[in-house]
Protein backbone atom coordinates (compact mmCIF):
# COMPACT_ATOMS: atom_id res chain seq x y z
CA UNK A 1 0.00 0.00 0.00
CA UNK A 2 0.85 3.54 -0.73
CA UNK A 3 -0.26 5.87 1.41
CA UNK A 4 -0.96 8.99 -0.19
CA UNK A 5 -4.15 10.79 1.93
CA UNK A 6 -2.29 12.81 4.48
CA UNK A 7 -4.53 15.68 4.27
CA UNK A 8 -7.01 13.27 5.08
CA UNK A 9 -5.60 11.95 7.70
CA UNK A 10 -1.28 10.69 8.12
CA UNK A 11 -0.21 7.64 8.54
CA UNK A 12 1.81 5.84 9.78
CA UNK A 13 1.45 7.63 13.14
CA UNK A 14 5.10 7.72 14.32
CA UNK A 15 6.08 5.00 17.06
CA UNK A 16 6.13 7.70 20.17
CA UNK A 17 2.71 8.67 19.26
CA UNK A 18 1.59 5.09 19.50
CA UNK A 19 3.55 4.59 22.57
CA UNK A 20 2.06 7.37 23.97
CA UNK A 21 -1.24 6.46 23.75
CA UNK A 22 -1.16 2.68 24.72
CA UNK A 23 1.00 3.98 27.71
CA UNK A 24 -1.47 6.12 28.18
CA UNK A 25 -4.25 3.40 27.76
CA UNK A 26 -2.62 1.08 30.15
CA UNK A 27 -1.03 2.97 33.08
CA UNK A 28 -3.46 7.04 33.42
CA UNK A 29 -5.72 6.04 36.09
CA UNK A 30 -8.56 8.54 36.95
CA UNK A 31 -10.05 11.86 34.84
CA UNK A 32 -8.04 14.86 35.07
CA UNK A 33 -9.22 17.90 36.51
CA UNK A 34 -11.85 15.77 38.63
CA UNK A 35 -10.11 13.84 41.14
CA UNK A 36 -7.65 14.66 43.91
CA UNK A 37 -5.65 11.15 44.33
CA UNK A 38 -2.77 10.99 43.02
CA UNK A 39 -3.42 9.37 39.63
CA UNK A 40 -6.00 12.05 38.78
CA UNK A 41 -3.50 14.94 39.19
CA UNK A 42 -0.78 12.60 37.16
CA UNK A 43 -3.63 12.51 34.60
CA UNK A 44 -4.00 16.56 34.80
CA UNK A 45 -0.07 16.91 35.00
CA UNK A 46 -0.25 14.97 31.06
CA UNK A 47 -2.61 17.24 30.18
CA UNK A 48 -0.75 20.37 30.95
CA UNK A 49 2.34 19.28 29.76
CA UNK A 50 0.92 18.85 26.48
CA UNK A 51 -1.19 22.51 26.76
CA UNK A 52 2.42 23.92 27.27
CA UNK A 53 3.81 22.22 24.53
CA UNK A 54 1.41 23.24 22.25
CA UNK A 55 1.60 26.98 23.29
CA UNK A 56 4.90 26.67 22.91
CA UNK A 57 4.66 25.91 19.39
CA UNK A 58 1.74 27.80 18.44
CA UNK A 59 2.89 30.86 20.14
CA UNK A 60 -0.21 30.78 22.75
CA UNK A 61 0.63 33.32 25.57
CA UNK A 62 0.21 30.27 28.45
CA UNK A 63 -0.39 26.71 28.64
CA UNK A 64 -4.39 27.72 29.54
CA UNK A 65 -4.79 29.61 25.94
CA UNK A 66 -4.66 25.80 24.82
CA UNK A 67 -7.80 24.64 24.33
CA UNK A 68 -8.31 20.51 23.62
CA UNK A 69 -11.40 19.46 21.38
CA UNK A 70 -12.83 16.96 19.27
CA UNK A 71 -10.71 18.27 16.05
CA UNK A 72 -10.31 21.23 14.39
CA UNK A 73 -13.83 21.32 12.95
CA UNK A 74 -15.40 21.38 16.79
CA UNK A 75 -12.25 24.28 17.17
CA UNK A 76 -13.78 26.27 14.16
CA UNK A 77 -17.34 25.64 15.05
CA UNK A 78 -16.10 26.92 18.37
CA UNK A 79 -14.52 29.89 17.47
CA UNK A 80 -16.89 30.63 15.08
CA UNK A 81 -19.84 30.11 16.42
CA UNK A 82 -18.70 31.62 20.00
CA UNK A 83 -17.99 35.02 18.60
CA UNK A 84 -20.91 36.11 16.61
CA UNK A 85 -23.88 37.78 17.28
CA UNK A 86 -27.06 38.53 15.52
CA UNK A 87 -26.74 41.38 13.25
CA UNK A 88 -22.95 40.13 12.49
CA UNK A 89 -21.19 40.16 9.48
CA UNK A 90 -18.59 37.99 8.17
CA UNK A 91 -15.82 37.03 5.97
CA UNK A 92 -14.72 33.67 4.56
CA UNK A 93 -12.74 32.91 1.26
CA UNK A 94 -13.82 31.27 -1.62
CA UNK A 95 -11.02 28.34 -0.35
CA UNK A 96 -12.58 27.28 2.59
CA UNK A 97 -13.74 23.83 3.69
CA UNK A 98 -16.86 23.18 4.82
CA UNK A 99 -15.65 23.12 8.25
CA UNK A 100 -15.65 26.74 8.16
CA UNK A 101 -18.51 27.36 5.44
CA UNK A 102 -21.37 24.91 7.11
CA UNK A 103 -21.60 26.78 9.97
CA UNK A 104 -21.32 30.19 9.14
CA UNK A 105 -23.94 29.37 6.15
CA UNK A 106 -26.24 27.46 8.76
CA UNK A 107 -25.71 31.13 10.77
CA UNK A 108 -26.83 32.76 7.93
CA UNK A 109 -29.84 30.58 7.09
CA UNK A 110 -31.09 31.02 10.61
CA UNK A 111 -31.00 34.65 9.64
CA UNK A 112 -28.50 35.38 12.73
CA UNK A 113 -25.57 36.33 10.72
CA UNK A 114 -24.76 38.01 7.01
CA UNK A 115 -21.70 36.63 5.38
CA UNK A 116 -19.60 37.96 2.36
CA UNK A 117 -17.11 35.70 0.39
CA UNK A 118 -13.84 36.86 -0.67
CA UNK A 119 -12.29 35.90 -3.17
CA UNK A 120 -8.59 34.52 -3.53
CA UNK A 121 -7.80 34.00 -6.69
CA UNK A 122 -6.45 30.55 -6.42
CA UNK A 123 -6.59 30.19 -10.38
CA UNK A 124 -5.28 33.01 -11.35
CA UNK A 125 -1.60 32.74 -11.63
CA UNK A 126 -1.19 36.42 -11.54
CA UNK A 127 -2.83 36.76 -8.04
CA UNK A 128 -1.08 38.88 -5.38
CA UNK A 129 -1.30 38.88 -1.85
CA UNK A 130 -2.24 42.50 -2.33
CA UNK A 131 -5.30 41.60 -4.46
CA UNK A 132 -6.57 39.48 -2.23
CA UNK A 133 -6.22 42.12 0.87
CA UNK A 134 -7.79 44.74 -1.44
CA UNK A 135 -10.54 42.39 -2.16
CA UNK A 136 -11.33 41.99 1.53
CA UNK A 137 -10.82 45.40 2.15
CA UNK A 138 -13.60 46.25 -0.20
CA UNK A 139 -16.00 43.87 1.53
CA UNK A 140 -15.71 45.17 5.31
CA UNK A 141 -18.99 46.43 6.29
CA UNK A 142 -19.27 48.21 9.83
CA UNK A 143 -21.11 45.63 11.40
CA UNK A 144 -17.92 42.63 10.09
CA UNK A 145 -16.97 41.49 13.25
CA UNK A 146 -15.56 38.31 12.14
CA UNK A 147 -12.63 36.92 9.18
CA UNK A 148 -12.05 33.12 9.04
CA UNK A 149 -10.15 31.56 6.47
CA UNK A 150 -7.64 29.11 5.89
CA UNK A 151 -4.27 29.03 5.73
CA UNK A 152 -3.34 26.16 2.98
CA UNK A 153 -6.15 24.90 0.95
CA UNK A 154 -7.10 21.45 1.15
CA UNK A 155 -7.35 20.96 -2.52
CA UNK A 156 -4.23 22.63 -3.52
CA UNK A 157 -1.31 24.19 -2.54
CA UNK A 158 -2.57 27.33 -2.25
CA UNK A 159 -1.36 29.39 1.40
CA UNK A 160 -3.33 32.52 1.85
CA UNK A 161 -1.39 35.17 2.98
CA UNK A 162 -2.37 34.83 6.65
CA UNK A 163 -0.11 37.12 8.85
CA UNK A 164 -1.30 40.10 6.30
CA UNK A 165 -4.94 39.90 7.04
CA UNK A 166 -4.85 39.11 10.54
CA UNK A 167 -2.90 42.32 10.11
CA UNK A 168 -5.62 43.74 8.10
CA UNK A 169 -8.77 42.75 10.86
CA UNK A 170 -6.50 44.19 13.43
CA UNK A 171 -6.75 47.72 12.06
CA UNK A 172 -10.46 47.22 11.28
CA UNK A 173 -10.91 45.40 14.82
CA UNK A 174 -12.28 42.47 13.02
CA UNK A 175 -11.52 39.28 14.95
CA UNK A 176 -9.71 36.83 13.10
CA UNK A 177 -10.07 33.01 12.94
CA UNK A 178 -7.28 30.72 11.18
CA UNK A 179 -8.54 27.36 10.23
CA UNK A 180 -4.73 25.64 10.24
CA UNK A 181 -6.06 22.20 9.63
CA UNK A 182 -3.76 21.80 6.70
CA UNK A 183 -0.76 23.68 7.32
CA UNK A 184 -0.04 22.76 11.31
CA UNK A 185 2.88 20.37 10.98
CA UNK A 186 3.63 21.57 7.35
CA UNK A 187 4.25 25.25 8.01
CA UNK A 188 4.95 27.70 10.86
CA UNK A 189 1.85 28.62 12.93
CA UNK A 190 2.24 31.50 15.30
CA UNK A 191 -0.85 32.67 16.74
CA UNK A 192 1.14 36.32 17.00
CA UNK A 193 2.70 36.28 13.95
CA UNK A 194 -0.63 35.82 12.20
CA UNK A 195 -2.63 38.28 14.45
CA UNK A 196 -4.87 35.96 14.72
CA UNK A 197 -7.62 35.63 17.68
CA UNK A 198 -7.70 31.82 17.39
CA UNK A 199 -6.17 29.11 15.31
CA UNK A 200 -7.69 25.96 14.99
CA UNK A 201 -5.65 22.63 14.40
CA UNK A 202 -6.38 19.06 14.26
CA UNK A 203 -3.96 16.79 16.00
CA UNK A 204 -3.89 13.74 13.53
CA UNK A 205 -3.18 15.56 10.17
CA UNK A 206 -0.15 17.02 10.07
CA UNK A 207 0.88 17.01 13.60
CA UNK A 208 0.64 13.14 13.05
CA UNK A 209 -1.22 12.72 16.69
CA UNK A 210 -3.94 10.34 17.04
CA UNK A 211 -7.27 11.03 15.79
CA UNK A 212 -9.90 12.43 18.62
CA UNK A 213 -8.39 15.26 20.06
CA UNK A 214 -7.54 19.04 18.26
CA UNK A 215 -6.97 22.22 19.58
CA UNK A 216 -8.23 25.84 19.56
CA UNK A 217 -5.31 28.13 20.50
CA UNK A 218 -6.91 31.50 21.79
CA UNK A 219 -5.52 34.72 21.83
CA UNK A 220 -5.21 36.06 25.40
CA UNK A 221 -7.77 38.41 25.39
CA UNK A 222 -10.41 36.47 23.17
CA UNK A 223 -13.11 35.36 25.47
CA UNK A 224 -15.86 33.00 23.38
CA UNK A 225 -19.66 32.09 24.03
CA UNK A 226 -18.77 28.02 25.50
CA UNK A 227 -20.77 25.68 23.11
CA UNK A 228 -20.65 22.72 25.22
CA UNK A 229 -22.17 23.11 29.03
CA UNK A 230 -21.26 20.52 31.46
CA UNK A 231 -18.71 19.33 33.91
CA UNK A 232 -15.49 20.84 34.77
CA UNK A 233 -14.26 20.30 37.38
CA UNK A 234 -14.41 23.49 38.95
CA UNK A 235 -16.88 26.18 40.64
CA UNK A 236 -19.83 22.94 40.65
CA UNK A 237 -21.86 24.87 42.68
CA UNK A 238 -22.01 27.77 39.99
CA UNK A 239 -24.50 27.11 37.56
CA UNK A 240 -22.58 28.95 34.56
CA UNK A 241 -19.28 27.35 32.84
CA UNK A 242 -16.20 28.94 34.35
CA UNK A 243 -14.71 32.33 32.97
CA UNK A 244 -11.28 31.28 32.74
CA UNK A 245 -9.93 28.77 30.09
CA UNK A 246 -9.45 26.42 28.76
CA UNK A 247 -11.84 24.76 31.37
CA UNK A 248 -14.62 27.36 29.93
CA UNK A 249 -14.59 26.09 26.87
CA UNK A 250 -13.96 22.05 28.03
CA UNK A 251 -17.03 20.53 29.33
CA UNK A 252 -16.89 17.07 30.17
CA UNK A 253 -13.92 14.44 29.93
CA UNK A 254 -11.35 14.92 27.65
CA UNK A 255 -9.32 12.28 25.52
CA UNK A 256 -6.66 11.61 27.56
CA UNK A 257 -5.20 8.84 25.83
CA UNK A 258 -5.56 10.84 22.37
CA UNK A 259 -3.83 14.02 24.38
CA UNK A 260 -1.01 11.62 25.37
CA UNK A 261 -0.40 10.58 21.80
CA UNK A 262 -0.43 14.36 20.44
CA UNK A 263 1.68 15.63 23.55
CA UNK A 264 4.18 12.61 21.40
CA UNK A 265 3.56 14.41 17.92
CA UNK A 266 3.69 17.80 19.21
CA UNK A 267 7.08 16.96 20.80
CA UNK A 268 8.18 15.53 17.40
CA UNK A 269 7.39 18.79 15.58
CA UNK A 270 8.97 20.93 17.51
CA UNK A 271 12.04 19.25 16.09
CA UNK A 272 10.77 19.79 12.64
CA UNK A 273 12.10 21.96 10.37
CA UNK A 274 9.34 23.28 8.75
CA UNK A 275 11.76 24.69 5.76
CA UNK A 276 12.96 21.21 5.08
CA UNK A 277 9.34 19.97 5.26
CA UNK A 278 8.58 22.87 2.88
CA UNK A 279 11.09 21.70 0.70
CA UNK A 280 10.53 18.77 0.44
CA UNK A 281 6.98 18.71 -0.51
CA UNK A 282 7.69 20.94 -3.03
CA UNK A 283 9.97 18.69 -4.62
CA UNK A 284 7.09 15.80 -4.61
CA UNK A 285 4.57 17.99 -6.23
CA UNK A 286 6.84 19.05 -8.60
CA UNK A 287 7.90 15.63 -9.59
CA UNK A 288 4.69 14.69 -9.68
CA UNK A 289 2.83 17.67 -11.68
CA UNK A 290 5.40 17.20 -14.09
CA UNK A 291 4.32 13.42 -14.91
CA UNK A 292 0.88 14.02 -14.63
CA UNK A 293 0.96 16.89 -17.02
CA UNK A 294 2.83 14.42 -19.45
CA UNK A 295 -0.17 12.42 -19.81
CA UNK A 296 -2.68 13.59 -22.07
CA UNK A 297 -6.33 14.98 -21.04
CA UNK A 298 -4.61 15.47 -16.88
CA UNK A 299 -5.44 18.59 -15.58
CA UNK A 300 -3.72 19.76 -12.24
CA UNK A 301 -5.62 22.35 -10.14
CA UNK A 302 -4.17 25.47 -9.40
CA UNK A 303 -0.75 24.88 -10.68
CA UNK A 304 1.26 27.71 -9.90
CA UNK A 305 1.58 26.45 -6.09
CA UNK A 306 3.39 23.39 -4.67
CA UNK A 307 3.29 21.55 -1.76
CA UNK A 308 1.77 18.94 0.14
CA UNK A 309 -1.52 18.96 -1.99
CA UNK A 310 -2.31 18.01 -5.08
CA UNK A 311 -5.43 17.59 -6.97
CA UNK A 312 -5.99 16.73 -10.56
CA UNK A 313 -8.78 15.20 -13.23
CA UNK A 314 -8.73 13.57 -16.26
CA UNK A 315 -11.02 14.07 -19.21
CA UNK A 316 -11.31 10.18 -19.71
CA UNK A 317 -12.60 9.20 -16.40
CA UNK A 318 -14.57 10.27 -13.26
CA UNK A 319 -12.55 11.12 -10.21
CA UNK A 320 -14.30 8.30 -8.34
CA UNK A 321 -13.86 5.43 -10.46
CA UNK A 322 -10.03 6.82 -10.92
CA UNK A 323 -9.40 6.37 -7.37
CA UNK A 324 -11.16 3.31 -6.92
CA UNK A 325 -9.03 1.79 -9.95
CA UNK A 326 -5.90 3.27 -8.15
CA UNK A 327 -6.77 1.20 -4.83
CA UNK A 328 -6.76 -1.53 -6.67
CA UNK A 329 -3.20 -1.06 -7.10
CA UNK A 330 -2.41 0.16 -4.27
CA UNK A 331 -3.01 3.79 -4.17
CA UNK A 332 -5.07 5.41 -1.51
CA UNK A 333 -5.71 8.78 -2.62
CA UNK A 334 -9.43 10.90 -2.33
CA UNK A 335 -11.45 11.55 -5.00
CA UNK A 336 -14.36 14.66 -5.04
CA UNK A 337 -15.03 17.46 -3.74
CA UNK A 338 -12.77 17.44 -0.87
CA UNK A 339 -15.69 18.52 2.04
CA UNK A 340 -15.08 21.96 0.38
CA UNK A 341 -17.28 22.83 -2.48
CA UNK A 342 -16.14 26.85 -2.66
CA UNK A 343 -12.70 25.52 -3.25
CA UNK A 344 -13.36 23.36 -6.27
CA UNK A 345 -15.72 25.97 -7.70
CA UNK A 346 -13.35 28.57 -7.15
CA UNK A 347 -10.82 26.05 -8.84
CA UNK A 348 -12.66 24.87 -11.73
CA UNK A 349 -12.65 21.93 -11.27
CA UNK A 350 -15.33 19.54 -13.24
CA UNK A 351 -18.58 17.73 -12.36
CA UNK A 352 -17.12 14.68 -10.78
CA UNK A 353 -14.52 16.31 -8.80
CA UNK A 354 -10.54 15.81 -8.87
CA UNK A 355 -8.38 12.90 -7.07
CA UNK A 356 -5.93 14.54 -4.39
CA UNK A 357 -2.41 13.82 -4.20
CA UNK A 358 -1.22 14.67 -0.26
CA UNK A 359 1.60 14.02 0.95
CA UNK A 360 3.37 13.15 4.69
CA UNK A 361 6.10 12.82 6.70
CA UNK A 362 7.08 9.44 4.80
CA UNK A 363 6.07 9.87 1.50
CA UNK A 364 8.87 9.42 -0.88
CA UNK A 365 9.95 10.08 -4.38
CA UNK A 366 9.72 6.86 -5.42
CA UNK A 367 5.82 6.82 -4.08
CA UNK A 368 5.26 9.70 -7.00
CA UNK A 369 7.03 7.40 -9.38
CA UNK A 370 4.89 4.64 -8.99
CA UNK A 371 1.79 6.48 -8.48
CA UNK A 372 2.38 7.93 -12.39
CA UNK A 373 2.84 4.70 -13.59
CA UNK A 374 -0.21 3.27 -12.03
CA UNK A 375 -2.04 6.37 -13.53
CA UNK A 376 -0.73 5.72 -17.16
CA UNK A 377 -1.38 1.75 -16.77
CA UNK A 378 -4.85 3.11 -15.64
CA UNK A 379 -5.37 5.56 -18.20
CA UNK A 380 -4.31 3.19 -21.37
CA UNK A 381 -6.56 0.06 -20.45
CA UNK A 382 -9.70 2.68 -20.84
CA UNK B 1 -6.36 33.63 51.15
CA UNK B 2 -3.80 31.08 52.13
CA UNK B 3 -5.13 28.82 54.83
CA UNK B 4 -2.55 27.28 57.01
CA UNK B 5 -2.62 23.65 57.25
CA UNK B 6 -0.74 21.34 59.26
CA UNK B 7 2.42 21.13 59.34
CA UNK B 8 3.32 24.60 57.96
CA UNK B 9 2.02 24.02 54.60
CA UNK B 10 -0.25 26.91 53.37
CA UNK B 11 -2.61 26.38 50.48
CA UNK B 12 -3.84 28.59 48.04
CA UNK B 13 -7.00 27.81 46.09
CA UNK B 14 -6.62 29.05 42.01
CA UNK B 15 -9.75 27.59 40.71
CA UNK B 16 -9.37 24.94 37.72
CA UNK B 17 -6.58 22.15 37.94
CA UNK B 18 -4.89 24.21 34.84
CA UNK B 19 -4.54 27.09 36.66
CA UNK B 20 -3.35 25.02 39.14
CA UNK B 21 -0.76 23.58 37.25
CA UNK B 22 0.53 26.65 35.91
CA UNK B 23 0.62 28.41 39.33
CA UNK B 24 3.10 25.08 40.44
CA UNK B 25 4.98 25.31 37.22
CA UNK B 26 5.64 29.57 38.11
CA UNK B 27 6.35 29.12 41.66
CA UNK B 28 8.49 25.77 40.48
CA UNK B 29 11.00 28.64 38.35
CA UNK B 30 10.65 30.75 41.37
CA UNK B 31 12.84 27.68 43.02
CA UNK B 32 9.37 26.92 45.54
CA UNK B 33 8.10 23.40 45.67
CA UNK B 34 4.68 23.21 45.31
CA UNK B 35 2.04 20.66 44.59
CA UNK B 36 -1.61 20.64 43.12
CA UNK B 37 -3.79 19.08 45.69
CA UNK B 38 -8.01 19.36 45.43
CA UNK B 39 -9.15 22.04 47.64
CA UNK B 40 -12.06 22.02 50.50
CA UNK B 41 -15.03 23.13 48.68
CA UNK B 42 -16.76 24.47 51.82
CA UNK B 43 -13.58 26.70 52.02
CA UNK B 44 -14.11 28.42 48.45
CA UNK B 45 -18.29 28.35 48.96
CA UNK B 46 -18.74 27.74 45.23
CA UNK B 47 -17.50 24.27 44.73
CA UNK B 48 -15.02 22.22 43.60
CA UNK B 49 -11.72 23.72 42.70
CA UNK B 50 -7.78 23.29 43.00
CA UNK B 51 -5.34 24.76 44.88
CA UNK B 52 -0.85 24.87 45.30
CA UNK B 53 0.10 23.66 48.56
CA UNK B 54 3.78 25.24 49.89
CA UNK B 55 5.83 26.33 52.63
CA UNK B 56 4.00 28.84 54.92
CA UNK B 57 7.91 30.06 55.07
CA UNK B 58 7.94 31.26 50.99
CA UNK B 59 4.26 33.06 51.55
CA UNK B 60 5.51 36.15 50.70
CA UNK B 61 7.31 34.99 47.80
CA UNK B 62 4.56 33.28 46.27
CA UNK B 63 2.20 36.24 46.27
CA UNK B 64 4.96 37.96 43.99
CA UNK B 65 5.11 35.08 42.01
CA UNK B 66 1.66 34.41 41.20
CA UNK B 67 0.99 38.10 41.32
CA UNK B 68 3.68 38.80 38.22
CA UNK B 69 2.14 35.70 36.30
CA UNK B 70 -1.38 37.00 36.13
CA UNK B 71 -2.59 34.04 38.17
CA UNK B 72 -5.40 34.83 40.76
CA UNK B 73 -6.83 33.05 44.15
CA UNK B 74 -10.02 31.47 43.24
CA UNK B 75 -12.64 33.81 43.94
CA UNK B 76 -11.33 36.69 42.27
CA UNK B 77 -9.36 38.79 44.78
CA UNK B 78 -5.92 39.86 44.24
CA UNK B 79 -3.05 37.92 45.49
Amino acid sequence: MIYLDHAATSFPKPPEVVAGVCNCLQSCAGNAGRGGYRSSIQAAELLYDCRAAAAKLFGAASPEQVIFTAGATAAINQAVRGSLRPGDHVLISDLEHNAVYRPVWKLAKEGKITYTVFPTFANDPSATAEKILQGIAERIRPNTKLLVCTHASNVCSAVLPVAKIGALCRRYGIRFVVDAAQSAGHLPVDLGALSANAVCIPGHKGLCGPQGVGLLILEQNTVLEPLLQGGSGVGSLDPEMPGDPPERYEAGTLPLPAIAGLHQALKLAEKRSFAAVRLREKRLWEALAGDLRAIPGVSVAAPQFSGAVLSFWSDRIGSEPLAAALDERGFCVRAGFHCAALAHKTLGTPRGGAVRVSFGEGSRREDVRLFANALREILLEL
Amino acid sequence: MPNPTNGGTCLLPVGTVTRAMHAKEVLAHGGIAAIVVRNDPAATGSGCAYAVSYACGREREVRRLLRAAGIRPYGGKRI
